[in-house]
């Protein structure tokens, strides 16, 4: 059920209640979205909660149109990407990234155990290979040089991580399919699984959205 | 955000620079990554296989001027530390000496991890190259 923005009775605009993006618009906490649905929701609620519509109204509900209002435009934002939603929602289910490698970390210096990198070792191999060639590229920009070959190479190598950045994308509505069935009926245990699955692949993918853009950047001042 | 005088030294004037052979059997190398920015930190070391201690260390960090700063400062650290000393340093003694601001933790615990991963990697080599001991006929 949609969060209650206006009351029942009167019809008047309401204070936000504290609830989930999801919750506002009364939507479960799925990650197939219908963005068709949505839009027609986040229109129809923003010329509803629109404040110019409050302008002669009490001064309280003015306030609230625009909290609403706001609220409003953050859930949809967030909603509508399907990266920003998968990253929220991961939020709601409790997952602090920098907190759990900390933790992690602290458990290897007790326990003498190897900590479980969250990147895989090729994936970091590629990174570094490649970092290392950009730096060498920088590097003969700065010298006044040019290698038409090893721009060649970066460019291929650039192609294939955009490949690798899409499918990443594919991969990740795979694992909302068996997170939104999970909802429904699942234990516990299974949806941490899926919700681990799905933080993995995001820092994964998080790495090679970096290295495009640093890529992007080294080939355009050197050409 | 202001880098602390110690960041923009290890920054300017990083300590230890370079790479070690990665086959040799007296090298352990870590390699880590911390998601959260995209960085990316190598560090390695050389051991000494009688002593057990770690008598050289390189590393090459690609990332922000803090992570580049807690791996420099993490070679000096292990340099002369047999491997079970240098097992005990702790990321936060990196944000300390480094004054690290809470944003930036992740890069001292980014070179705690690329410490212990060397290690590992090395110890992983002396379980192999160590003669099996022969079982009495």
């Amino acid at each position: 059920m949609r969060a209650s923005h206006f009351c029942s009775a009167c019809g008047k605009v309401q204070p936000p209640v504290p609830v989930d993006y999801f919750s506002f618009f009364g939507f479960p906490r799925k990650l197939n979205v219908d963005t068709g649905l949505l839009e027609r929701e986040f229109y129809e609620l923003s010329r509803k909660l629109h404040p110019d519509l409050y302008a002669r109204a009490e001064s309280r509900e003015q306030e609230w149109s625009m909290e609403q209002s706001s609220l409003l435009n953050d859930a949809y934002r967030t909603l509508k990407d399907p990266i920003k939603r998968t990253e929220y929602l991961l939020r709601l289910e409790g997952v602090e990234l920098e907190e759990q490698s900390k933790a992690a970390t602290e458990k290897a210096r007790a326990t003498g155990e190897v900590k479980k990198q969250v990147v895989p070792p090729d994936l970091l191999e590629e990174v570094f290979e490649l970092n290392m060639q950009l730096e060498e590229l920088r590097m003969q920009k700065k010298a006044g040089e040019n290698d038409p070959m090893l721009i060649q190479e970066i460019g291929k190598q650039k192609m294939s991580l955009e490949a690798k950045y899409e499918a990443l994308l594919n991969e990740l509505r795979g694992y909302w399919d068996q997170w939104d069935k999970l909802v429904d009926s699942g234990a516990e245990e299974d949806r941490r699984k899926v919700r681990d699955k799905m933080l993995d692949l995001l820092n994964r993918r998080n790495y090679v959205r970096n290295l495009v853009r640093d890529v992007t950047e080294a080939l355009e001042s050197s050409t | 955000m202001a880098y602390s005088d110690k960041v923009i030294d290890h920054y300017n004037n990083p300590r230890n620079v370079g790479s070690m052979d990665k086959s040799s059997p007296e090298v352990g190398t870590g390699l880590v990554g911390a998601p959260e920015c995209g960085d990316v930190m190598k560090l390695q070391i050389k051991v000494n296989p009688q002593t057990s201690v770690i008598e050289d260390a390189k590393f090459k960090t690609f990332g922000c001027g803090s992570a580049i700063a807690s791996s420099s400062l993490a070679t000096e650290w292990v340099k002369g530390k047999t491997v079970d000393e240098a097992l005990q340093i702790k990321n936060t003694e990196i944000v300390k000496e480094l004054s690290l601001p809470p944003v930036k933790i992740h890069c001292s615990v980014l070179a705690e991890d690329a410490i212990r991963a060397a290690i590992h990697d090395w110890k992983k080599k002396q379980d192999v190259t160590k003669p099996v001991a022969v079982e009495a006929q």
